[in-house]
């Protein structure tokens, strides 16, 4: 390009910013940027935020446990990166004191401990917290062993060889649910005694741990180093996997941080739509002058280009700054609500914000500037000359892009699936009802202001189109997401009671199960369902043996290598739900479909289990979804009690029990010593945390996207303004009355806004249950009233724009109207 | 200076085929004046077109400052007129969002010329608006568009000038005004002029003339 050409377009932006000729543009492509970089910094931060909660239950970022010590070099791979590490042993042990006895787990700490979360003690002057292990000679003993040995805070307690102090309990300890020993009483000491303890011996049965954290991308280098060298018996440990709750609130939240910034990002889509069909409008008188000048088609090209880069420079920086302010004053909202600071913002999601407006700007605008670059010079000299469209090119390139966006920022291919058929859907019944609605009122319309309305819309029928579909497109964003926030959210927030399960008690015995059930009944838990639960190892599949090593996902690989919790039972639970096949009778397996697409098993596959020596095989007959966040027992394969009829079983269950009687777990624990059991009250708290994080920003987010969203609907009604308003000096030239041009206006007004409304809201409660039922997995239920609402409110919206209009219209004379209606 | 033989222009519309433009030959010497006239619809502005190559036509030849339009495309007949050709049309042209001096300069930056301010302004004095050269085409009357117009066509020192009704959006007494300002600085530039006009009394003032009348030539006064 030469430099004439760029100095002529930089002239002529600047011009064009002084006459406010590029304002509609830059303000779309200003609110694109704005809006995706404040959501995506925002829903980054707090995702990341939510991601290091998460590991909280892991007492660090990544966690490698092995049977056997670890070898030096991954703590030093991770030292390295600039890491910080810590180390612990895990393993059952006796302890004694007051002349008794329990079994315990004891936890040996070396370095600073925890990595992530808190550990809380309380030595009688309330609760503190600390960050690294005890003195050598002190230990620290969670209540369940307290009351088991009626320890008091300075006693002495035998561990091993060596005589300790108890320096204070254990009233939080953050990796206890991770850490498979959660069953037992619990001691933690410091690692430095282990040796002359005498605990540490031949067989003896220790887990040990390397903990690890620091900045989020060297954690993520290292983890994918470690997960190259480890060896059997080694495997990294992951809150997502061993928590399947906490991964299905993570992995919601982040679809619904998606789903937003993919509304947001429709919203912003269709104004820029409308902004680069305005602005090329205006550009066809000087773009033919141009030529008619002397200019050629390079050089036009050349200049429109050049104009257009430094529009989109100028919307990218104002963007950033306005996004980047934007999400700072939203975590500014949120602080207080919030259990840490949130991470620091990255530019990522303004750079992803910049190609995003790119990419819908060459794809949008840029067709119709090129075909612009066409116009035949002669139109100096007739008006009603324009380039030849190209329509096929600009749809071909708007579609690409779009869908290209959409993939890109849904990063689902199924979220991104029904939000695109929702849009798709709701342009083209919006063309279809806003037809028939035109032939229908040009029948029985009888007024003259109808008459005329009818006339002008049907007189610039893709016009009309246009603006009917952006309109739809733009009340569809709108009531998607006060479905998501009214509906979905909720239903998110529905799922999780505050009498969800909290307890699991396992391995009772059958003829317990009455003793128990009783013990429960008289300790006031209700629902506790005693189910039956047998391990088992997966060995064949269709007749091949199973092996782990062959799955490329780690995963899988660690799915396929542990023992199942296998079950029993033929009713379907009421909070799993059968996606194939058809339900259990006889003979056969019913298999977590999640699961079973992990592993690749497939309905019909027959699957063998080795239970306790003897082989359990059967053909799968269902594949069925699991509401794992209901915190209530389930499985992952469960069969029919005809294959268990001789198995060794044991009883399982899971309830609720209020924190402030958690030492009743001691008591039924003395009378049933056989019977574990887990607290999963962290777990529950964590998912809980997720979600009430998740639902007060989201909401946030949301009053920010329907701002936006607003915005983009006042541009929509705007984009025939200038015809309106010739139209509207014709009628005045011709001496219409301007309450009768104002009837004109607002029947047309009325016309779009109501089609655009109805349509906009039925697709809206089509894809937001689509969306609540097969993405977010919610059990949601038809929004009938939205598209009544909806029809409302785009007439209201529609009767805004009219008044607004007809007060500049009388403001002005037909004249000036007639010479200047944009 | 301009020169067309056997010119055409042949358009299909509705289905019917329909000559807007049949036979038209003539030869302008540099420095002189043709004024084309006729009623509406009889092809004036067409042939105005072809002659300053914004339309191709179906027959015939057009040379402009010695060049065969026929053998140039589109590009090439874009260059030919920003080197050689000014223009004046009925509905001014002026780009709304730019001032009256911006608009005089607009021709000035397309030949990359970096007098472009300097230039603008002194034509602006000549046409006696230099106290408006910051006012926007919508604050100006028709007669003072019209006369920004002009200077923009003569800024650039164009070789000839091609003026597409320059009065048929004004008033008689302004009409008259702008006409004798365009005769006046087209003689002081010695500037070959092709004035479309449905005005008798302002084609008599051009030395040959060319009447037409549903797209032919019924009468050929020469220069």
């Amino acid at each position: 390009m030469k430099t004439a050409t760029l100095v002529l377009a930089w002239r002529q932006f600047l011009r064009g910013l002084r006459a406010g000729e590029h304002r509609t543009l830059i303000a779309a492509l200003t609110v694109t940027i704005a809006a995706l970089t404040a959501v995506g910094l925002f829903a980054g931060r707090v995702s990341g935020l939510l991601n290091s909660e998460a590991n909280n239950l892991l007492a660090a970022d990544a966690v490698v446990s092995a049977d056997q010590p670890l070898p030096a070099a991954l703590r030093q791979a991770a030292e390295a990166r600039g890491l910080t590490t810590s180390q612990t042993q895990t393993f059952p042990s006796m302890v004694s004191a007051n002349g008794d006895a329990a079994l315990s787990t004891l936890k040996a700490i070396a370095g600073p401990y925890p990595l992530r979360g808190t550990l809380t003690l309380n030595a009688g002057r309330g609760d503190y917290t600390v960050d690294a292990a005890p003195a050598p000679d002190v230990v620290w003993v969670d209540d369940r062993l307290a009351n088991r040995l009626r320890l008091k805070v300075g006693d002495a307690v035998r561990v091993g060889r060596l005589e300790m102090k108890v320096g204070a309990l254990i009233v939080r300890e953050p990796d206890i649910a991770v850490d498979f020993a959660g069953l037992q009483p619990r001691l933690i000491m410091n690692a430095e005694q282990l040796p002359q303890s005498g605990l540490i011996g031949f067989g003896s049965r220790i887990r040990y741990r390397l903990l690890v954290a620091g900045e989020a991308p060297a954690v993520a280098q290292w983890r994918a180093e470690v997960d190259q060298q480890l060896t059997r018996g080694q495997r990294l440990e992951d809150v997502r996997e061993s928590q399947p709750q906490v991964r299905r609130a993570l992995e919601r939240a982040e679809t619904f941080l998606r789903l937003v910034t993919l509304l947001a990002a429709t919203l912003a889509g269709t104004a820029v739509l409308l902004a680069a069909r305005r602005y090329s409008a205006k550009q066809a008188d000087a773009v033919a002058l141009f030529v008619t000048l002397g200019a050629t088609r390079a050089r036009i090209r050349g200049l429109l280009l050049a104009e257009l880069a430094l529009i989109f420079g100028l919307a990218a920086a104002l963007g950033g700054a306005i996004g980047w302010l934007t999400q700072e004053a939203l975590a500014l909202l949120v602080r207080d609500n919030l259990p840490d600071a949130l991470p620091l913002p990255t530019p990522w999601p303004w750079l992803a914000a910049c190609a995003l407006g790119l990419v819908l700007l060459a794809g949008v605008a840029g067709p119709t500037l090129m075909q612009l670059a066409r116009t035949p010079p002669a139109r100096v000299l007739r008006r009603e000359l324009t380039a030849p469209a190209r329509l096929w090119l600009s749809l071909l390139v708007t579609l690409g892009a779009a869908a290209a966006v959409f993939l890109w920022v849904a990063g689902d291919a199924r979220l991104a699936l029904y939000v695109a058929g929702g849009i798709v859907g709701a342009v083209a019944v919006s063309g279809l009802v806003g037809w028939l609605l035109l032939w229908l009122v040009s029948r029985f319309a009888n007024g003259f202001a109808a008459r005329i309305a009818l006339r002008q819309l049907a007189r610039r029928i893709w016009l009309s189109a246009a603006q009917l579909g952006a309109l739809a497109v733009g009340l569809l964003g709108l009531w998607l997401l006060t479905a998501v926030e009214r509906d979905l959210l909720s239903a998110w927030e529905r799922r999780l009671p505050a009498d969800a399960p909290n307890v699991f008690a396992f391995n009772i015995q059958p003829d317990q199960a009455r003793a128990f059930q009783d013990a429960l009944t008289a300790g006031q838990v209700k629902d506790a369902v005693l189910q039956p639960m047998i391990r088992g190892r997966w060995v064949e599949r269709n007749g091949q043996p199973v092996q782990p090593r062959g799955y490329d996902d780690e995963r899988a690989r660690r799915l396929a290598e542990r023992e199942f919790n296998l079950s029993w039972g033929e009713m379907l639970r009421e909070d799993n739900r059968l996606t194939a096949g058809k339900p259990l009778a006889g003979e056969g397996w019913s298999v977590e479909a999640g699961l079973a697409e992990t592993l690749g098993i497939r309905l019909g596959d027959t699957l063998t289990f080795d239970v306790a020596g003897t082989r359990v095989a059967g053909k799968v007959v269902n594949l069925r979804t699991v509401e794992w966040d209901s915190f209530r027992v389930n499985f992952f394969v469960v069969g029919t009690p005809a294959m268990f009829a001789d198995a060794p079983t044991s009883l399982i269950t899971s309830f609720h029990l209020p924190p402030e009687r958690r030492a009743e777990v001691a008591q039924w624990s003395r009378a049933f010593p056989n019977v574990t059991f887990i607290d999963v009250g962290e777990v529950l708290g964590e998912v809980r945390r997720v979600l009430g994080l998740s639902a007060s920003v989201l909401r946030l987010v949301f009053v920010f996207c329907l701002a936006a969203g607003v915005v983009v609907l006042l541009a929509a009604l705007e984009t025939s303004a200038p015809e309106r308003r010739r139209e509207a000096a014709v009628l005045r030239a011709l001496g219409a009355h301007s309450r009768q041009i104002a009837a004109i206006q607002w029947w047309e007004g009325a016309l779009i806004g109501a089609t655009a409304g109805l349509v906009a809201g039925l697709a809206a409660s089509v894809t937001g249950w689509a969306v609540g039922r097969q993405v977010l997995e919610l059990p949601v239920s038809f929004n009938a009233w939205l598209p009544l609402a909806s029809l409302l409110a785009g007439l209201v919206l529609a009767g805004g724009v009219t008044l607004w209009e007809r007060r500049r219209l009388s403001r002005e004379s037909a004249l000036g109207l007639l010479r200047d209606p944009s | 200076m301009l020169e067309a033989q056997g010119l055409g222009k042949h358009v299909v519309a509705a289905n019917e085929a329909l000559d807007i433009l049949a036979d038209v030959s003539f030869g302008l010497p540099a420095g002189a004046s043709l004024a084309i006239v006729g009623a509406s619809g009889s092809g004036k502005s067409t042939l105005l077109s072809l002659l300053a190559g914004l339309d191709a036509p179906s027959r015939g030849t057009v040379r402009l400052a010695g060049e065969e339009l026929g053998t140039l495309d589109e590009d090439g007949r874009a260059l030919l007129r920003g080197r050689v050709a000014g223009f004046v049309f009925q509905s001014f042209q002026l780009l709304p969002e730019l001032s009256a001096l911006e608009n005089v300069m607009l021709p000035l930056e397309l030949a990359g010329r970096r007098d472009a301010a300097q230039v603008a302004g002194q034509w602006l004095d000549r046409v006696g608006l230099a106290a408006r050269r910051d006012h926007t085409p919508r604050t100006l009357s028709g007669g003072e568009q019209q006369r920004v117009a002009l200077a923009r066509a003569f800024a650039p020192g164009p070789q000839v000038l091609f003026a597409d009704e320059p009065t048929g959006s004004l008033d008689t007494h302004t009409g008259e005004r702008v006409a004798d300002l365009l005769f006046e600085l087209n003689a002081a530039s010695g500037t070959t002029l092709v004035l479309v006009t449905h005005d008798e009394r302002l084609a008599a003032r051009c030395g040959a003339r060319l009447r037409l009348a549903a797209g032919r030539v019924i009468e050929q006064v020469n220069a």
